[in-house]
This record gives C-alpha cells, structure tokens and sequence, in this order.
C-alpha cells in the first residue's frame, strides 16, 4: 500500500507545479480529517481551517465586493462582485446597488464547489476566483452560500440556488440598459456546477432565461462504476471512496447515486429532448476520475438537441482553475468570456 | 507564461501589515514579495516561503503515508482531539501533525486508542490524553468521554451547558454587598480584597493645553486598513434614502456646510420615522449625534458610572459579543496559565467583573488543584465616589470561598490606563507569579491622548505578562477624515443593530440599543481627548503590537469550536460565526466580522513558552 502511494504521489506532482500540488494535496489533508466514517462531518474543524476573506468595498484589482443576506430565514447570504467605474474613491452602502450602466452586463450566478459539503462564498479560493471572473467577462458576479452536506441534503442547495436565481432577477440595478432585462448565466465547479445545472432545469420550468451555463469539473456520478473511476482512482487527489462519501451525506437517505440530482441522465433522469435548455460550457478535467459521467452528461446533452461545448484539458487535474499558473487555467478563462461576451 | 494580468489582481492578504489599498502595488502577480513567501499561495490564505516549498511538499506526503498506515481511530483523534492552530502556516501546521505521529521518544506511535507519549517536547502538542485535561475551559468531561467511548458523536450544542452557568449573569448584580467572613476551617481559601486605589490622573488636566492629537495612526505610520467589509440586510428602498440622507448630511458637516446640514438632519428625523427595524433607530443615534456636532452640544463626557455598568449588564445579556469576548481571553489566559502555582489577572477593564466567575471556575476544576488566584481590576472613578470596584471584589471574593480558590484582589481607580505604572502593581517575580493583562474594549481609548498607548504598553512589558489578551471592536474608526470614520461607522452599527434585532426584545434590548448609542455618538460628535471610541482593525493593532515588541499568542480549533457553540445558543444564532484569521478569532453577523480578540506576549519574554507559537 505504501509503495503504490508513492508512485500516486510522484505521478501527481508530474503534472502540477509545485505550489497547486501542495494546495490540493493540503485540502485533500484537512478534508481526510473532516468525513467521519460514519457520515458525520467535523463542521467545526471545518470551518477553523477554512481559508476566509472578509467583502470589501474597497476596490482592489478593479473589483469591489459586498455581502447581501437574501433570506434571513434561511441565513442565505451572497456575495456581489461588480467592476469598479474608477469614479468613486471611497464606496458607500448608496452606491453598492447602483444600476448597472452599459449595454450588455452578464450577470454570473456562481456556485463554489466542495463536493456540496466544504468551503463557502467567502473561501479565499473562491473569493479570488470570482474576482478573476469579473474582470475576464466584465461581468457581475453573484456567488451563492447556499447550504451545505450533511447539515443540510439535497433539495437545500438548489433551493438556495433557486432562491439566488430569483433575487438576481428580480434587482432592476442589475438589469441591462439593452432590453431591461438581467442577463443571466450560471456557472460553477465541482458540486457547484452540479447546482448551476439543476437550478438552469428549474428556470426553464418557471420561464427565467438563462443564457448559459459554464460547468467546471462538475460532480455527477451513479451507481455503475465507470471506467475512467477505476483508472484514475486515488491517483491525482482524489478517491472514489471520499466520492462516494460525499454523495451519501448530499443525496436524501437511503438513495443511491443513480438519484436524479447525481445522475441527471440515468435510469431516474431524463431527457432535455425538446426543452429550451441553455447553451452550456462544460469544461472536463483529463486527470479527474469522474470524467465518464461528465462526458457522458455532455454527451446526452447534444443528444437532445442542446447546445454545448466540450473543453477537454487532457492533462488538467481537478481545482486546477484556483491557481493562474497553468495553461489550462488561461484557455479556460478564455473560453469562458467568449462563452459570456457571445450575447452582446 | 505571460498574460495580459490587469484583471488577475490577487486579494490582498487580509493580515499583511501593510494593508495597502490601491492596486497599483499588488501589480507584481508572480513577483516574490517580502520574506520570499510564494505569492500565489498568500493570495488564496496561505503563507509558505517558495524556498520552504519543497519541505512542505514532502511533509504533506509524509502525512499522507503515515494516514494510510494507521487505522482510522488513528487518525479521527487528529480531527477530534487535537487543538489545531492557524492553518494559514502551512509549515508548522503540518508538522505539528507529524509531530502527534513520530514523537521524538521511542514510544510506539500506533499504541492502543492513538495515545502519544508524554514526552512530546513541544508542549503545546497534545496527544489525547493530554488535550483532555491541558486546557478546555469547559469541555474535559466530554473530551473524556469520547475518549472512552472511542465514538466520534457530533457534539451538540448542549455540551456547553457547563460554560452558561459560569457565567453569573444577575447573581453578580445583587444590591447586598458584605465582605467575606472567614471560615477558619478553610484556612486554605485566604481571600484577601485590598482597599481600592485612586490614582492621581497625571494627565486629565491636560486638554485644554495640548492641541487635539496627531491622528492615531501618525504615531506608527500606520496606514488606515484598506478592507471595508459591508453586508447589506435590509434591502429596503426607504433604508437606502435613509442612508443617502444621512452620508449627505455627513458629508455636509464634512465640508462645513452646516445650514445644509442642518436641513438634512431633520430631513433624516422624517425618513427614519417610516422606516422599521434596526435601520431606523440605528438611523436615529446617527441622526442625533450629527445634530449634537452641528449644534455643537456635544455629550456629556464620561457618563455616569451607574448608568454605564446597567447598560454594559444588557448589552451581555442580549448579544453575545461581550460573552464571546470573555469567552476567548479566558481561554487563551487559561492555557497560559497551565502548571503555574500563582496566577495575577490585571484587568483593564473591570467594570462588573462579569468575566472572572468563569475563569475562576475553571481553574477551581484544574487537575492537581487551582492556582492561587490575584486579580487587579481597574476602572475609571464613579461620580458617586462609592467604591464599585471594591464592591466587585467581595462578590468575586465570595465566589472564590465557595470554590475554594485562594483570592486575592485589589481595586485600582484611574481615570485613563496612562496613568497605571508597573511599580504601583506590587508585581511579583515572574518564577513565583504568573501575569496575565486583560482588556476588553479599553485599548482604543487610549489613542485619544498621545503617547499614552506607548505608555501603555511600555508598562505592560514591564509586567512581564505570559499572556495579554486584547478584544476590540474590528472597524476602522479612528481614521482623519470625518466623512470616512462616518461612513465606516455607519456600516459597522448597521449591522451590530441588525444582529441585535432577532434578540429578545423588551429591557435588555433596548438597554443594548442605548448602551451601542452612546458609542455612535461618540465617534461622530466628539473630536480630540473627548473622542475615545478610536476603534480600529486587526491588521492596524497587529501593527501597533509587533512595533511594540508584543509577539503574537495563538488561539486554537479548541477555543474556536466552543466559542461556535456558545454562539448557536443565542437567538438569531444562525446569523452569528466564528472566523479564525491567523491566530485570532473575530465574531461576526452574516460574515462581516464586529469584534476580535487576539492574544500576545512581549517578544523578549525569556519564559520557556515564548518560543513557541501556543
């Protein structure tokens, strides 16, 4: 066991600079700490080690942040990321929700990932990578702290995500100058593009248009265990045990992985043949173990008629869009504005 | 590869201690910064040095080895057992683990149950055994538990049961007062209460001879923080005209432009009178203290003492800010205190008392027997002359009698904490008497007065302190624009009002309203000596403690895991949450952080803990 952890741990850092191995590697760490084998999570500890950055209306970078509680019931907060005009020097409560002034301005609603059970909108890492977002498409970005497995199962999280979807809809300061109307897409990574997927099925039920969605490595899974599972199992980060285990505390108790929410194309899915889904920008990760369902997902997307783009990064881990020193991560932010800007 | 980066500025690093705001110094993305730490790590929350990179590198494979080796119980005591400090040094953090893995004895580190041996040289490493009884405040008989039991339960909040009734709430506001009898068959318990001590003020005459202070930060060259966290909660289209209104009226003051102000000020009257909830009143004491600064009638300073300890008991019992405060420094005081014989709290802040009964509490149920335990409170003089902090020392008196802790106290009556010099303190050596300095929101004011923070804390060295804990409000509002400590203050009490509302209504909340009021109109009415509430961040503290020779004392999971826990007891519990920011703790409402504590001691203290980050 011990000798074939050591070629795992070679083989990884082959293909991550040094300082993204000693990132993932040390939440894979803490998060070994967090599951309980008998499904609990060590929330505290959790949320002791979690990396957090206050908002800040202060613009640094050109963007300025601040947090917004939308459902006091709930506690559902998000946090806005909007481009600084360079016009005000020193920010205050009036100026936050000022309208929006150009023609075109893609709203972003973003859900971080954590496997629907780590990290929140205010983790640095996800903090950062809205940011980054903002000035890539020029866009606002509203990203949800929507609740969190085992606490709180699925449906919490697309309700959050439903919730957040209706709220930014409904802000007149949001819309564009264009047609008055809130441009909206949906974007996130790992169990957040999950949610982004889910929560776009319940707009087009309730007839909010979505004009895209982006899926970072999104987390889908079932019960069959695929090829790319077995290949790839505990070699760059990540387990199928440690999958499995997130699944269990997510989904409702006693389903399996084959429920809807996991495996939204398997034998309890169905079929987007005929709905106005939005177009989607699924990116997929060479070197993450769940990429058969990913490419699956992509798959039964076109099959039903729904536009979308497969961005394959062969050699690619997983969270390899946290860090700006990699190619992946620069031809994804790419994709990414062309993928928003297109609407203009 | 080089990119177009303009829209790839990272964050700042929320504890740098530059705190620069503009963008155009965060320009250098892959440049290293000072101390060579890899800045791509800084920027997500993590300090490594690029040349440590490759040593953390194999620490973590390292762990993750010795994780695969050992069965799972060996590895849950890590997460349940172990206090964890500041994840951001990654370095130490790792081998702290490590450390619980191969310690430097022969013992067998996969003994039975994962229990290390003692002879771990870092102390503040515990193996379970150890963690158990080396320092929670309130939970050893439920660490023990789990031990035994070898279950992992997710605790509820419950456990903290124990901590609530250390805490005296009422019972310590009881209007009869009588010293202590002495039972001479516990000659063990020696309470002694000093008769209180009123030092001459050497600098109150002083104000209408000095010019207003420098601002505070010139004393340091520190610049103002440059994070301004908002949460907006009420989203309300009458709170913002609200909010307009009073910038513009503020803004007005700014410029000197008082009959434009003055129009505003009543304009505002009118707005907030239709506005519900916290926006409104919180609307109101804004309101007021710009027509105090406008009409030049400022408030009558300081307030009557009685008046003042009546609204600070509210304001404890309503929200929790003063609790966890009292909470937190316990903690770090408390483990501070571990082996030591003799123990000397001296408290800034000492008003009713209300943070000694716990700590005396838990240091009567110490393994192996309290400490004997010396407190020194001081105060500012009541306009009644009673002698309140004696009156606070024979009700701690009493309560050490009944727990069976030897007592000691003395009252020390000051006008500013300038005044105090070591020598007047009867210190004891450091080898007999361990010290521990408490302030809990006192430090601030000294940055009306120059030099008196110097003084400060040029005789808190002199103290020799294992510990000194310090809770402040976390906001800056001591800045030299008016409009700007305005607005910060605005945003600050918005949401300290916001948090208040889902409190228990009636006396205490009302009481906590007035209690918080006072302080709006402070810092937007007054100016010079009069203006004390000069609250200020971590990151500036962080400054103004390392310029002063202070390193800093870190607060662990442990404290930061009872400190949750004490919060989901509150109502509203949900909106309330625990941040830990190398090494410190803030409270927050909806993630915007409203007070910190944090703990340090002098950088050249020669006592075997200095050199280890605790």
């Amino acid at each position: 066991m011990a000798g074939s952890n050591e070629i795992n741990l070679n083989e990884c850092k082959m293909v991550v600079p040094l300082n993204t191995w000693v990132l993932i590697s040390n939440f894979k760490l803490a998060y070994n700490l967090l599951r309980r084998p008998d499904g609990t999570f060590n929330r505290h500890l959790a949320e002791f080690l979690d990396r957090r950055v206050p908002a800040n209306v202060n613009p640094v970078g050109g963007v300025f942040s601040f947090d917004v509680l939308i459902d006091r019931g709930t506690g559902l907060l998000v946090r806005i990321y909007r481009p600084a005009t360079g016009e005000e020097p020193q920010l205050n409560i009036v100026d936050l929700e000022k309208p929006v002034t150009a023609e075109v301005v893609p709203v972003i609603i973003f859900f971080h990932g954590g496997s629907f059970a780590h990290s929140s909108a205010n983790s640095t890492i996800y903090d950062n990578l809205c940011r980054i977002l903002v000035g890539t498409c020029k866009a606002v970005v509203v990203s949800v702290n929507y609740r969190r497995a085992p606490e709180n199962r699925y449906p919490c999280a697309y309700d959050d995500g439903w919730a957040a979807l209706k709220w930014v809809n409904s802000r007149s300061w949001l819309q564009s100058q264009k047609d008055s109307k809130v441009h909206i897409y949906l974007a996130g990574d790992s169990s957040g593009g999950n949610i982004a997927h889910h929560v776009a099925l319940r707009a087009v039920e309730s007839g909010i248009d979505i004009l895209g969605n982006v899926l970072l490595n999104p987390m889908f899974g079932g019960q069959e265990r695929t090829e790319s599972e077995k290949r790839l199992d505990g070699k760059y980060f990540v387990t199928l045990r440690d999958r499995d285990w997130y699944w269990r505390a997510f989904l409702p108790e006693g389903e399996d992985r084959d429920h809807p929410a996991c495996n939204p194309f398997g034998p309890n899915g169905r079929s987007l043949e005929g709905i106005k889904f939005p177009k989607s920008l699924v990116v997929v990760a060479g070197l993450d173990l769940i990429q058969d369902w990913q490419l699956a997902y992509v798959e039964r997307l076109k099959k039903a008629g729904q536009e979308v783009k497969l961005l394959y990064m062969e050699q690619a881990t997983i969270g390899f869009y946290l860090l700006p020193n990699n190619d992946h991560f620069h031809v994804v932010m790419d994709e990414i504005s062309k993928f928003v800007s297109s609407d203009c | 590869m080089k990119r177009d980066n303009n829209h790839l500025q990272p964050n700042p690093d929320p504890s740098s201690s530059l705190g620069g705001g503009s963008s155009a110094g965060k320009a250098k993305l892959w440049v290293e910064e000072d101390c060579g730490m890899d800045e791509l790590l800084a920027v997500l929350g993590y300090k490594v040095k690029t040349s440590d990179m490759a040593e953390v590198a194999q620490k973590l494979e390292q762990l993750e080895e010795v994780m695969c080796n050992v069965q799972d119980d060996g590895i849950s005591h890590l997460a349940s057992e172990t206090v964890h400090f500041n994840p951001s040094d990654l370095s130490t953090w790792l081998q702290s683990m490590l450390s619980e893995f191969n310690p430097p004895s022969s013992f067998d580190p996969f003994g039975a149950a994962g229990t290390t041996a003692a002879a771990l040289d870092d102390s503040f490493l515990c193996g379970p055994a150890e963690s158990s009884t080396l320092s929670t405040l309130d939970f050893e008989n439920n660490n023990r538990q789990h031990q035994k039991s070898g279950q992992q339960i997710f605790e509820e909040a419950s456990c903290s049961d124990y901590d609530l009734k250390a805490i005296p709430g009422k019972a310590i506001y009881s209007p009869n007062t009588q010293p202590p009898t002495h039972d001479s068959s516990s000659s063990s318990t020696h309470n002694i209460v000093k008769p209180e001590k009123r030092l001459k003020s050497t600098s109150g005459s002083h104000s209408d001879i000095f010019p207003p202070p420098p601002p505070a930060t010139a004393a340091y060259g520190i610049p103002s923080d440059s994070i301004r966290p908002v949460v907006l909660v009420d989203s309300q289209e009458n709170g913002i005209r609200l909010v307009h209104a009073l910038m513009a009226c503020a803004e007005a003051v700014q410029q000197n432009n008082l009959n434009l102000a003055e129009a505003l000020v009543k304009q505002i009257g009118f707005l907030a009178i239709s506005q519900a909830g916290a926006m409104r009143k919180v609307a109101t004491y804004f309101a007021e203290a710009l027509a105090r600064r406008i009409y030049r009638l400022y408030p009558q300073n300081p307030l009557d003492h009685s008046l003042s300890d009546v609204l600070h008991m509210h304001f404890y019992e309503t929200c929790p800010y003063l609790k966890f405060a009292h909470f937190t420094a316990n903690q770090a005081i408390l483990e501070a205190f571990e082996g030591k014989k003799r123990v000397h709290v001296i408290d800034f802040s000492m008003n009713q008392g209300m943070q000694w009964p716990a700590l005396m509490q838990a240091l009567a149920l110490r393994p192996g027997g309290p400490p004997a335990f010396r407190l020194t409170g001081i105060g500012p003089p009541s306009h009644d002359n009673s002698d309140h902090l004696q009156e606070v020392g024979w009700k701690l008196a009493q309560l050490a009698e009944t727990i069976h802790v030897e007592f000691e106290y003395r009252g020390f009556v000051a006008n500013s904490l300038a005044d105090l010099d070591a020598s007047m303190l009867d210190l004891r050596p450091t080898e007999v008497e361990a010290v521990a300095v408490n302030s809990v929101f006192e430090l601030h004011k000294l940055l009306a007065r120059p030099g008196a923070i110097d003084k400060v804390f040029s005789v808190v060295e002199q103290m020799r302190p294992e510990i000194v804990t310090i809770v402040e409000q976390e906001a800056n509002h001591n800045g030299p624009v008016f409009l700007d400590r305005f607005t910060e203050a605005l945003h600050y009490y918005s949401t300290l009002f916001d948090s208040l509302e889902g409190s228990a209504s009636g006396q205490d909340k009302v009481m906590s309203e007035v209690y918080l009021g006072k302080q709006i109109c402070n810092v937007v009415a007054c100016e010079g000596v009069d203006r004390v509430e000069r609250h200020e961040s971590l990151t500036q503290w962080r400054n103004r403690f390392t310029s002063a020779g202070f390193s800093p004392v870190l607060l662990g999971s442990n404290a930061f895991k009872q400190a949750s826990m004490l919060l989901a007891l509150f109502a509203g519990g949900d909106g309330y949450g625990v941040e830990e920011n190398n090494g410190c703790l803030m409270l927050g409402w909806h993630n915007r952080p409203l007070i910190t504590t944090s703990a340090w001691k002098p950088a050249n203290n020669t006592s075997p803990t200095s050199t280890i980050t605790y």
